[in-house]
């Protein structure tokens, strides 16, 4: 019996209509919106499709966690409806969608706290920070290997094998197990559960840990002053290139494009 | 005299009588009981509602022959053919309980026979088979010679051999009539100059002078042969391949009686009771469609999935699932009712330890789903419900194959539908990827949102499409200018406003329509909405005939419903604009499942300068534009694409404009339009944007023309 | 941590030759080392590459440090980080500049928590706070819709640097800086991670999600061949071709090359809209590319709305044009 941990966080869509979204200047982050409810970041839910994966050709027992300041039931448990068997709800006001270290240090504390595991799976970047760093972080903190970007993980008995893309091709890497694994949008999307799987992610089990729980300081654990954050100014203009002909045009558009090194 | 009261052999005619009726219906009994246990096999399914109702309704169907007769057209007369059959084999049908059943049988031959009531009664049996024979004569012609589009069907040796024999029979049982009469009458005595032929052949038997003993021989051995072909017959029919005479009837009394557009809610707790993966997980009803199939293949040849080269025909699946339960259905029995716990195919995740471990049937049957028809016909269905308006037995089609759906989306919610059903799950909505929020398209045009201000007499339900659709945004404008011009005080729901859940319901997500109805239900009872308008015929029909099986019941209306109406009450004052010839599309959800055809053309007549040209397919047999059944949001990459077929066909009647009363509709043929690259030539607009064109008052500057 | 100075520059090399990301490193981190007064340096692991020390230096370093050995020739996670460590501990920078780049993915993260310090990743600008002389680090943040300026409170402060938005560093060969070679002095035992295999894989099959380049046609393409011209310059780009629905529906091109709601979601360096109207489903396909450039005849095309560049032109005359004066460019 393999024990995956996958972790899941969530995010403010991705996918939001760019008319309701807007940045807090005051409290340097977006404003959580009323009418769109929060998403599981992409790259997790691909995770989770490896982490299921594995799941589908040996024995293995799927445990999710996610941190957050406040987590959306509903938004979390689709997890255990797309396959996962536990879900560790990781609940506190000092955590912070910014604070990588706070992070990976409480991710770190729960899969101690919930004993032996084989494989970390996490997504390459969440859609809200894009850093792509808590995976490494939680690798760090566990002293165990961690390889990034994979688009296709393995679990043998006692060796993780990854395949990712590298320079000018692909690379399998393998590393002793436990270890952790970020992985891309090639592992695959996750699958969308059907009536059967939300009637019996209702009886899975949900644990909930807060910071003092996780025997976890958090005061201190920011190394970063976030000086602002804004919405770059949308001009909407396009820099229209004129010319006697349209081949002039073309060239001048060639020229202009070189010019701002695009090409 | 009758033919019983003679001895033959010793033996007197009666026992012989008896003896053959009882072998006879003792084999019809057996194998309909058969059959009826097959059907039991089924799902269990209340169709008993209304009885007195029923039973009156399916008389009147079956003897008016109506559903027939209407499909009846100048290039396909057929079904009066067919009636001519049914009311002259009725009257035969009479005619033998009475004259063989009691007048024989009974030995009442001399109460019944040689007496007004016969010459009466025989009189109407010389006209009604003749009609027989003509209606014989044309189904020869029409089945081996002319061999129209409908009939052809690939068929087994024993499907032929039923026809052939049935034609057989009949025509053969048509001229013993004359036969019988001829002879009789020569024999005893002709009784006058009616019944006409009869007497006719008589006479001409007599003037032949054939010895009366000869005559009384031949009358007698017509009269048995009679008996025994009918009897032969009795037994055979429920053998046939040809089940229709015996369940067509109980096919109309059983038919649904709810709404068309409302598809069986089912609870999703109960998952032994929805989805079909196998034969035993049909109701029986669903199952008495088989038997009640008519071959007709009116539904097969109006299919637009068929007719655009999709593998899925609507006869072939309901024919399939006959077949398939009289194949592998005895078995079934055999085995037990526990049996039908497991699956027939092999390699399906096996049932759960609950039910007990049975003895599969023996000879591994094909998995229904995959054999007997295909995922892609499944999913090529655009539930346009032309099979079932078609059908003269009443079948339900349709039904079946989102049945079939929900069956596939149980596990995991398939790969091709997706996108829409996940974005419906975390967006509330199909449309994934859309750039726009739902207020968006209502930017500048001052519009009360029902949650900052719940004063409204009417709910306009803007729906996903038009919310966030580029080319449909301009409806919702069009259409909230309209009832502003009107002075309608209407609001929207703006960002609260879910998907109706109609696309989920479509493609077998029966959890996530229920999910998104009853959020809506709540919704609407919060702000205590009574009055719903919608642009959207899904939407419509989801709204009135779905939500108030899950509690939700509002007047709702259609946006041109409600317009024809506002310009009814001279709330619209119409300008010309100018001249135009514009046809009409009607929308499937609107025309065959709500039986709105007036409205909209109610409208476009009253905008001066139009001239309205129908398409040659409209109203009741109006052409699918192939986006329904969720089919929006799935690729269709199988022969013709049906949007583009009937952009054709008004095409073909040279208008300017192509008026629309849907979103899909509309989206489906902007986007045919473009390929086909008709430009200028033709534009497609709804019926709302028509209307708002032609107002007095010019456009707001703000509006995203 | 005052006893950090300098900016270190991680300086990749691929092919034998330093990657443009290098000298674009070299570039801002010589900038940022002359506002802030102090050295730059470079480092530069792999095999081979002792050659390279001497271009790094007529870049502004004036130390380089060199690692070279056979084992270094490819990118791996623990000798790279164990050299950069070494490094790090040695040269004691205030700043430490890598690549958004395969390689500084994975290794900056791996440094900060190693340090003790921050990374900050996928930086479109940097500059000098002039009162606090930290390094103001920009940064998209969720999707792009929104920009982070940050500051990293620790030394030495890791920002990974996205390609192209840096200007890269003027040549000077007068310029003068000491060579310093260290021993990586690996165990290879110690090592757990292993690459077991390596495949160099041509760049045709690149998948349109993967392409930093896509030449994206419309309806008014008109044909399969009309996709050919497209392909041209997608070659020249080293990038891939793409299209809305309708060419698709048309079959003039497959339908894995469909890009918008029911295709792919797309988001290059570089988007060429040719000959399409960019409707919203196919736009919310590629609105977070970084450059979109629309050629359209038609002026009031949606596509403009969304474009950075365009002419309104017919592409059948605009675009050969544009792909010969590509060549001259780029080829």
């Amino acid at each position: 019996m393999k024990n995956i941990i996958v972790c899941m966080k969530q995010v403010l869509d991705p996918e939001i209509p760019l008319s309701l979204f807007h940045i807090d200047t005051e409290a340097r982050q977006a404003i959580p919106p009323k009418a769109t409810p929060p998403v599981l970041s992409p790259f997790d839910e691909n995770a989770l499709e490896a982490a299921l994966k594995i799941k589908d050709t040996q024995e293995s027992n799927v445990t999710v966690i996610s941190l957050g300041k406040k987590l959306n039931r509903v938004v979390v448990s689709s997890a255990l409806a797309a396959g996962a068997d536990h879900l560790v709800l990781l609940q506190d006001e000092a955590f912070s969608d910014f604070n990588t270290y706070l992070t990976a240090g409480a991710l770190a504390a729960a899969i101690k706290k919930l004993g032996p595991y084989d494989l970390i799976l996490c997504g390459l970047q969440a859609a809200d920070t894009n850093t792509g760093q808590v995976g490494t972080g939680i690798a760090s903190m566990l002293g165990i290997p961690c390889i990034t970007a994979a688009r296709k993980v393995e679990l043998d008995d006692d060796k993780v094998r990854v395949e990712k893309v590298s320079a000018d091709g692909s690379e399998v890497i393998e590393a002793p197990a436990p270890a952790v694994v970020t992985t891309n949008y090639e592992v695959g999307v996750l699958r969308e559960p059907g009536v059967e799987a939300f009637m019996s992610a209702a009886k899975k089990p949900i644990t909930t840990w807060n910071a003092q729980e996780l025997g976890i300081e958090t005061a201190g654990t920011d190394c970063f002053n976030m000086v602002q954050m804004y919405e770059p100014v949308q001009e909407g203009k396009c820099e229209i290139l004129e010319g006697a002909s349209p081949e002039e045009k073309a060239e001048k558009l060639v020229t202009r494009l070189t010019e701002v090194k695009v090409i | 005299m009758s033919p019983v009261a003679e001895n033959y052999l010793g033996i007197t005619g009666y026992v012989i009588f008896w003896f053959l009726f009882a072998i006879a219906l003792g084999l019809f009994i057996q194998r309909v009981c058969l059959l009826i246990r097959l059907l039991k096999l089924g799902r269990p399914e209340n169709r008993f509602d209304r009885l007195a109702y029923r039973f009156i309704n399916m008389l009147a169907l079956a003897f008016t022959q109506w559903r027939n007769l209407k499909a009846a057209t100048l290039k396909d007369p057929s079904p009066i053919g067919h009636a001519f059959m049914f009311w002259g084999l009725g009257l035969f049908f009479i005619a033998y309980l009475v004259f063989i059943g009691f007048g024989s049988g009974f030995g009442l031959f001399t109460v019944l026979s040689g007496g007004a009531f016969e010459t009466v009664f025989f009189s109407i049996l010389d006209i009604a088979a003749i009609l027989v024979i003509i209606a014989m004569l044309w189904v020869i012609i029409k089945r081996y010679v002319i061999r129209p589009e409908r009939l052809k069907r690939e068929e087994t040796t024993e499907e032929k051999i039923t026809q052939a024999s049935l034609i057989t029979v009949i025509i053969v049982l048509m001229l013993l009539h004359y036969g019988m009469e001829g002879f009789g009458y020569a024999a005893y005595g002709v009784p006058g100059s009616w019944p006409p032929l009869g007497t006719a052949l008589a006479n001409t038997l007599v003037s032949a002078g054939i010895s009366r003993d000869s005559l009384v021989a031949v009358y007698q051995s017509l009269w048995w042969f009679n008996y025994i072909l009918l009897l032969g017959a009795v037994i055979y029919a429920p053998r046939s391949k040809h089940l229709h005479p015996l369940f067509s009837f109980s096919n109309m009394a059983f038919k649904n009686l709810n709404p068309r557009g409302a598809l069986k809610t089912v609870d999703i707790q109960k998952k032994e009771e929805w989805g079909v993966s196998k034969i035993q997980d049909f109701s029986w009803k669903q199952l008495l469609d088989g038997y009640a199939c008519t071959w007709c293949g009116r539904c097969h040849t109006v299919c637009p999935a068929q007719l655009s080269g999709k593998p899925l025909s609507p006869r072939e699946l309901i024919l399939g699932m006959k077949e398939h339960l009289l194949k592998v259905g005895p078995d079934l029995l055999k085995a037990g009712r526990a049996a039908a716990a497991v699956p027939v195919a092999t390699g399906e995740a096996g049932a759960a330890g609950s039910e007990p471990a049975v003895v599969p049937p023996e000879n591994p049957e094909k998995a229904f789903i995959g054999d007997v028809i295909s995922e892609d016909a499944i999913w090529a269905c655009t539930t346009c419900l032309a099979c079932q308006e078609v059908c003269p037995s009443c079948n339900e089609q349709m039904n079946n194959i989102i049945e079939l759906r929900r069956h596939l989306q149980m596990a995991a919610v398939t790969e091709t539908a997706r996108d829409p059903l996940k974005n419906l799950r975390v967006r509330g909505n199909p449309w994934r990827g859309t750039m726009y929020a739902r207020t968006d398209w209502a930017e500048g045009l001052d519009i009360k949102i029902i949650g900052e201000d719940s004063h409204v007499d009417v709910l306009y339900w803007v729906g996903c499409t038009e919310a966030l659709e580029d080319r449909s945004l301009k409806v919702a404008q069009a259409v909230a200018r309209l009832m502003k011009q009107a002075g309608v005080n209407f609001g929207i729901l703006g960002e609260e406003e879910m998907c109706c859940g109609d696309p989920a319901r479509r493609l077998g997500a029966e959890h996530l329509f229920q999910m998104l109805a009853m959020n809506n239900i709540q919704l609407f009872s919060s702000y205590n909405i009574q009055k719903i308008v919608t642009a959207c015929p899904h939407c419509f029909n989801t709204l009135k005939n779905e939500y108030p099986r899950l509690g939700g019941q509002f007047e709702v209306i259609h946006h041109s419903q409600f317009i024809a109406d506002l310009i009814k009450k001279n709330l619209l004052k119409l300008n010309q604009f100018r001249e135009a010839v514009v046809t009409y599309q009607d929308p499937c959800y609107l025309g065959r499942y709500n039986d709105i055809y007036q409205p909209p053309r109610q409208i476009l007549k009253s905008i001066p300068g139009v001239t309205l040209v129908e398409m040659e397919q409209n109203r009741k047999n109006g052409f699918c534009c192939g986006g329904g059944g969720g089919r929006m949001w799935l690729e269709e990459d199988t022969g013709q694409r049906i949007s583009e077929m009937r952009l054709s066909q008004a095409m073909d009647t040279r208008v300017q404009v192509m008026a629309t009363a849907c979103p899909f509709c509309l989206q489906m043929f902007e986007d045919a339009a473009r390929v086909k690259e008709v430009g200028e030539s033709l534009k497609i607009r709804d019926i709302a944007e028509l209307v708002a064109e032609a107002l007095e008052i010019p456009k707001d500057a703000k509006d995203k023309a | 941590m005052s006893e950090n100075t300098g900016v270190l520059v991680h300086c990749e090399v691929t092919g034998g030759k330093f990657a443009p990301i290098a000298i674009e490193l070299l570039g801002a981190g010589s900038r940022l080392a002359s506002e802030l007064g102090q050295e730059l340096s470079a480092v530069l692991i792999g095999s081979d590459i002792g050659g390279l020390a001497q271009e790094a230096i007529a870049c502004g370093a004036k130390k380089v440090y060199v690692i070279d050995e056979p084992s270094l020739k490819d990118y791996a996670t623990e000798p790279y980080l164990m050299v950069m460590e070494k490094v790090v501990q040695q040269a004691l920078p205030s700043i430490l500049l890598l690549g958004q780049t395969p390689s500084g993915r994975d290794l900056a993260p791996w440094l900060a928590f190693r340090l003790n310090t921050g990374a900050t990743m996928d930086c479109m600008a940097l500059e000098i706070d002039p009162a606090t002389r930290r390094l103001l680090m920009t940064r998209p943040v969720y999707g792009g819709n929104a920009q982070a300026v940050q500051v990293c409170k620790t030394d030495p402060q890791i920002a990974a640097v996205r390609t192209k938005a840096m200007a890269p560093s003027a040549k000077d060969d007068t310029l003068q800086g000491r060579v310093i070679n260290i021993e990586a002095g690996i165990d290879s035992a110690s090592l757990k991670t292993e690459v077991v295999e390596r495949k160099i894989e041509a760049a045709v099959g690149v998948r349109l999600e993967d392409a930093r380049v896509v030449v994206a046609g419309g309806r008014g393409i008109g044909s399969a061949e009309g996709f050919q011209q497209l392909e041209e310059v997608a070659g020249l780009l080293k990038g891939v071709v793409g299209a809305t629905r309708p060419p698709c529906d048309a079959r003039w091109v497959p339908d894995s090359r469909q890009i918008g709601i029911t295709g792919k979601i797309v988001s290059p360096d570089l988007y060429i809209a040719v000959a399409l109207s960019g409707a919203s489903q196919h736009v919310s396909g590629f609105f977070s590319s970084k450059v979109i450039v629309a050629i359209n005849k038609d002026p009031e095309a949606n596509i403009f709305k969304v474009a950075h560049y365009g002419i309104v032109a017919d592409w059948k005359a605009a675009l050969p044009a544009f792909t010969a004066r590509l060549k001259q460019v780029v080829g």
